[in-house]
C-alpha cells in the first residue's frame, strides 16, 4: 500500500528581479535603494524560479525513504510541501495519516515555556486534543530521558535534550508520516541508535514511513531502505542506497574536480549563508602539494566566506582513508567572522603521523547565527592526497607500518629491570 | 477530503484517513471544520500573544491598567474639562467610558490581529497549522482591555451613585443591545484583520498605514463627542463609518442616551459583513501565497 504520492509537485517562487545581489551590496547602495521611488521596484517585474518541477514519486508504507541532493536542489521546499506549510503551484500529493515534521530543531518549540508547556503546545499545533497528550506525555519526557526537567524552560536545556525531546514529541504525536530534516543524524550515537530502533518499530507495527533528507551520506546508506536524488528540483535518481549515494557522490566529486574555478565548482560548498572558497593541502613553505612526505608538516588550508552578519564560525574536517574516519578535527572555538571578508583556517597535522597511503577530506564550516540557528558548508573529497614515505633508510620497519590508517612515531623506550622481584 | 487526518487513528489499526494537498485552496467550510479540531492553538496563541507584549518588562500586566487608564483619564480632563464638550446630562468621564468601550476593543484588537501572521512567521514557516487562528486569537489583548474597562465602568457607576445619588446605568433589558455592540465589534475586527494580516505579511506599510488612519478615524467616531453635536454637513463621515453605529450601540445600551438610527444601524451592519465575507474570501485564497513571502 502507498503511503504517499506526491504527482508532478510544481512550486514556483516569484522573487524580485535584484539589480544587484545582496552580498555585495554597499550601505549607500541600500541607503540609495530606500530612497528610490516606491513602487517602481516592483514595476520591473519578478523572476521566476522553480524550486521544484514536475516532481513525482511514490512511498509504501513502513518505509524510510532517503531525500539527498545538492544545496537549492529542493529538498527542504518538497518536504515543506509535504508538511502543508507552503502550497505546491501544481501537481498533487496524496496521503494517509498524520504527517509530522521535525523540519528544522526547534521549529514549534518556545524556549522561554517549559519542556512541559512545549509538549501540550507541539500536541496542539499537531491538532491532537489535550486528553491524548496527557496519555502520552510520560512516554514522551522517557523516551527524552528528561524527566528531571519537566518544568525547566528549554533555554536551559542543553542541545542533546532539546534534541530528544524534539524527537520523542514528533515520533508521540503519531505520525504515519515523520518528515525529519538532517535531525536523525546528529546527536549522540547511543541516542541516534535509539531513534533508529524506534522508527524501525513504529515503521514494522504501525506502518509509519519516514522522509529522510540528510548531507549525511554515511547516515543515508546506513539508516534508508531506499533513496531518491532531486537535482534540480526534479527527481534525478531513485533506488537501493548504496547505489544511489555512490552515484550521487562521484557526481559531485566530479563536480568538483572538473573546474578550477571556485563559483563553479558546484552548490554543495555554497549555501544562503556562506560558501567555501576552496580547500588545499599545503607544505610548510606554503607551497601547495600533492602529495607530502611523511616526515613533513602538512597544513589543510580552507578559504571560506559569509554572507551574512552576527555569524560565528567553526571549522573541522575529516580525514578518511580506505573507507574509514581515521578522524575528525574540530575548531576548538568559535569565532566570530565579518561577512563578505575571506577568512582562512589553518590546521597543521604534523609530521610522522599519517600512513603511506590514500588519504581523503571532506571539509565542513558550521556558520552559527543567532540563537539555535546552524547551517554548515560542506565540501566532500575537497582533498585527495597519498602520503609517501622514506625510501631505504627507514625500510627497516619492513611493510609492517603500511598496516594502519596512520602511522604515528612513538616514543618507545626500554630498560632493565633489576628491582622487580618476580611475585 | 480532509486535510488533517485525525489523532489515534494510526494507532488503533483503523485506515488513517485519506488526505490531498493540491494548488487550490479548500472551501470555508472545510477551514472552518479544520479550525475546530485545532481549537486547542487558540488558547495558545492567545496566551501568547498576550504575554509577549510584556515580555522583559519588570511591571508586566501593569501596563494593561496605564494604557487604559491613560487615554481614557486624558481625554476625559481635556474634552470634558478644558473644552466642555457636552455629554447630555452624565458625567463627561462615564460618557466617554461607554463611547471608547467598544472602540479600544477594536483599534488595539486590529493592531495585533495585523500583525499576527508576521509576528508568528518563525512558526508559520516551519509548521502547519491552520492559518485563521492566528487572527483570531490575536483579539485576546482587545478583550482584556475590555475586561479592564468593563470593570472600570462598574466601578464608575457605583462611585457617581454614592456623589450624585443616581444610577446613570442599570440593569435592563437595553444592556443586552450593549453586549451585541461588544460581539459586533469583535467581528468587525476579525473582518478587517482578515484583510490586513494577509496584507502585512507582504507589506510591511499596512502596520504604518493602519497606525496613521487610526487616529482620524478615532476622531470620526462619535467617542468625544455625542452625534448631536456634529454639524450637519459633516453628518455623512460618521454615516458611512461602520464603528459609529456600534459606539452609539454601546452608549444607548448602558448610559439609554445615543443616536441610534435604524439606516445606520443597516448600513453598518452591512458593511461589516460585507468586510468578513470579502476577507473570509481573500484570507483563504491569499494566505497561502503571502506565506512565501514572509
Amino acid at each position: 500500500m502507498k503511503s504517499l504520492l506526491v504527482e508532478d509537485v510544481s512550486k514556483r517562487y516569484l522573487v524580485p528581479r535584484a539589480q544587484k545581489s545582496q552580498r555585495t551590496e554597499t550601505r549607500l547602495d541600500r541607503l540609495r535603494g530606500f530612497f528610490s521611488i516606491p513602487l517602481a521596484r516592483d514595476l520591473l517585474g519578478a523572476q521566476e524560479l522553480w524550486a521544484l518541477k514536475d516532481l513525482s514519486f511514490d512511498v509504501e508504507h513502513g518505509t524510510v525513504l532517503g531525500v539527498i541532493g545538492g544545496n537549492g536542489a529542493g529538498k527542504t521546499t518538497l518536504l515543506k510541501v509535504i508538511a502543508k506549510v507552503i502550497a505546491p503551484t501544481a501537481g498533487r500529493v496524496q496521503g494517509r495519516g498524520r504527517v509530522v515534521s521535525l523540519l528544522e530543531l526547534g521549529a514549534g518549540f518556545d524556549d522561554e515555556a517549559t519542556a512541559r508547556e512545549n509538549i501540550f503546545m507541539n500536541a496542539a499545533i499537531n491538532g491532537i486534543p489535550r486528553a491524548v497528550a496527557l496519555e502520552r506525555f510520560s512516554d514522551i519526557i522517557d523516551f527524552a530521558e528528561i524527566q528531571d526537567f519537566v518544568d525547566t524552560p528549554l533555554q536551559y536545556f542543553s542541545s542533546g535534550m532539546y534534541l530528544r525531546l524534539a524527537f520523542s514529541v514528533a515520533i508521540n504525536m503519531q505520525p504515519s508520516i515523520l518528515l525529519a530534516d538532517e535531525i536523525l543524524a546528529v546527536g549522540d550515537l547511543s541516542f541516534q541508535e535509539r531513534c533508529l530502533q524506534k522508527v524501525r518499530e513504529l515503521a514494522r507495527e504501525t506502518g509509519l514511513t519516514v522522509l529522510f533528507v540528510s548531507h549525511d551520506m554515511e547516515a543515508v546508506s546506513r539508516i534508508c531502505d531506499r533513496v531518491i536524488w532531486i537535482k534540480d528540483g526534479a527527481l534525478h535518481r531513485a533506488g537501493e542506497p548504496e547505489d544511489v549515494v555512490t552515484e550521487y557522490q562521484n557526481a559531485t566529486w566530479e563536480l568538483l574536480a572538473s573546474s578550477d574555478k571556485p563559483e563553479a565548482k558546484g552548490r554543495s560548498h555554497a549555501g544562503r549563508y556562506g560558501e567555501i572558497v576552496d580547500v588545499k593541502l599545503l607544505s610548510a613553505d606554503g607551497r601547495e602539494i600533492g602529495s607530502p612526505p611523511k616526515w613533513e608538516d602538512v597544513y589543510v588550508r580552507i578559504r571560506f566566506r559569509t554572507y551574512r552578519a552576527r555569524t560565528q564560525v567553526r571549522c573541522a574536517f575529516d580525514l578518511f582513508s580506505k573507507g574509514i574516519l581515521v578522524f575528525r578535527s574540530v575548531q576548538p572555538e568559535l569565532i566570530w567572522v565579518v561577512p563578505e571578508t575571506v577568512y582562512e583556517a589553518l590546521v597543521k597535522i604534523p609530521a610522522n603521523l599519517l600512513s603511506e597511503t590514500n588519504y581523503t577530506v571532506n571539509v565542513g564550516v558550521t556558520l552559527i547565527r543567532a540563537e539555535r540557528e546552524e547551517h554548515a558548508l560542506v565540501v566532500n573529497r575537497a582533498l585527495t592526497f597519498m602520503v609517501y614515505g622514506a625510501e631505504a633508510s627507514e625500510a627497516a620497519s619492513g611493510s609492517l607500518h603500511r598496516m594502519g590508517v596512520i602511522d604515528p612515531t612513538l616514543e618507545w623506550s626500554m630498560e632493565r629491570k633489576v628491582d622487580v622481584v618476580r611475585a | 477530503m480532509s486535510s488533517a487526518p485525525d489523532g489515534a487513528l494510526g494507532a488503533t489499526g483503523v485506515a488513517p484517513e485519506l488526505w490531498l494537498i493540491e494548488p487550490r485552496q479548500h472551501g470555508v467550510v472545510e477551514r472552518v471544520r479544520e479550525l475546530w479540531r485545532y481549537r486547542y492553538l487558540w488558547w495558545y496563541f492567545a496566551a501568547e500573544t498576550m504575554t509577549s507584549q510584556f515580555k522583559r518588562s519588570k511591571l508586566g500586566w501593569l501596563w494593561l491598567l496605564g494604557r487604559v487608564a491613560g487615554p481614557v483619564g486624558l481625554n476625559s480632563i481635556i474634552f470634558g474639562s478644558v473644552l466642555g464638550v457636552s455629554s447630555g446630562g452624565v458625567p463627561y468621564f462615564l460618557f466617554f467610558l461607554c463611547g471608547t468601550t467598544t472602540w479600544v476593543l477594536f483599534e488595539r484588537s486590529l493592531l495585533f490581529v495585523t500583525r499576527s501572521l508576521e509576528q508568528n512567521r518563525r512558526l508559520v514557516t516551519k509548521v502547519y497549522f491552520p492559518r485563521l487562528i492566528l487572527p483570531l486569537a490575536a483579539v485576546a489583548p482587545g478583550l482584556l482591555y475590555l475586561l479592564i474597562l468593563l470593570i472600570v465602568i462598574v466601578g464608575t457607576v457605583i462611585y457617581f451613585h454614592r456623589q450624585h445619588g443616581v444610577w446613570y446605568v442599570t440593569l435592563r433589558p437595553e444592556l443586552l443591545v450593549s453586549v451585541a455592540a461588544i460581539l459586533v465589534s469583535l467581528i468587525f475586527t476579525v473582518a478587517v484583520g482578515l484583510w490586513t494580516s494577509v496584507l502585512q505579511a507582504r507589506y510591511r506599510d499596512i502596520r504604518y498605514g493602519l497606525r496613521y488612519v487610526m487616529p482620524f478615524w478615532f476622531y470620526f467616531t462619535p467617542i468625544i463627542y455625542p452625534v448631536s453635536t456634529l454639524p450637519e454637513h459633516l453628518r455623512w463621515v460618521v454615516a458611512i463609518n461602520p464603528m459609529a453605529p456600534v459606539v452609539e450601540a454601546f452608549k444607548w445600551g448602558t448610559l439609554g442616551a445615543g443616536h441610534l438610527t435604524l439606516g445606520s444601524v443597516v448600513t453598518s451592519l452591512s458593511l461589516i459583513a460585507l468586510t468578513l465575507i470579502t476577507g473570509a474570501w481573500f484570507f483563504n485564497r491569499e494566505e497561502a501565497a503571502s506565506i512565501d513571502k514572509l
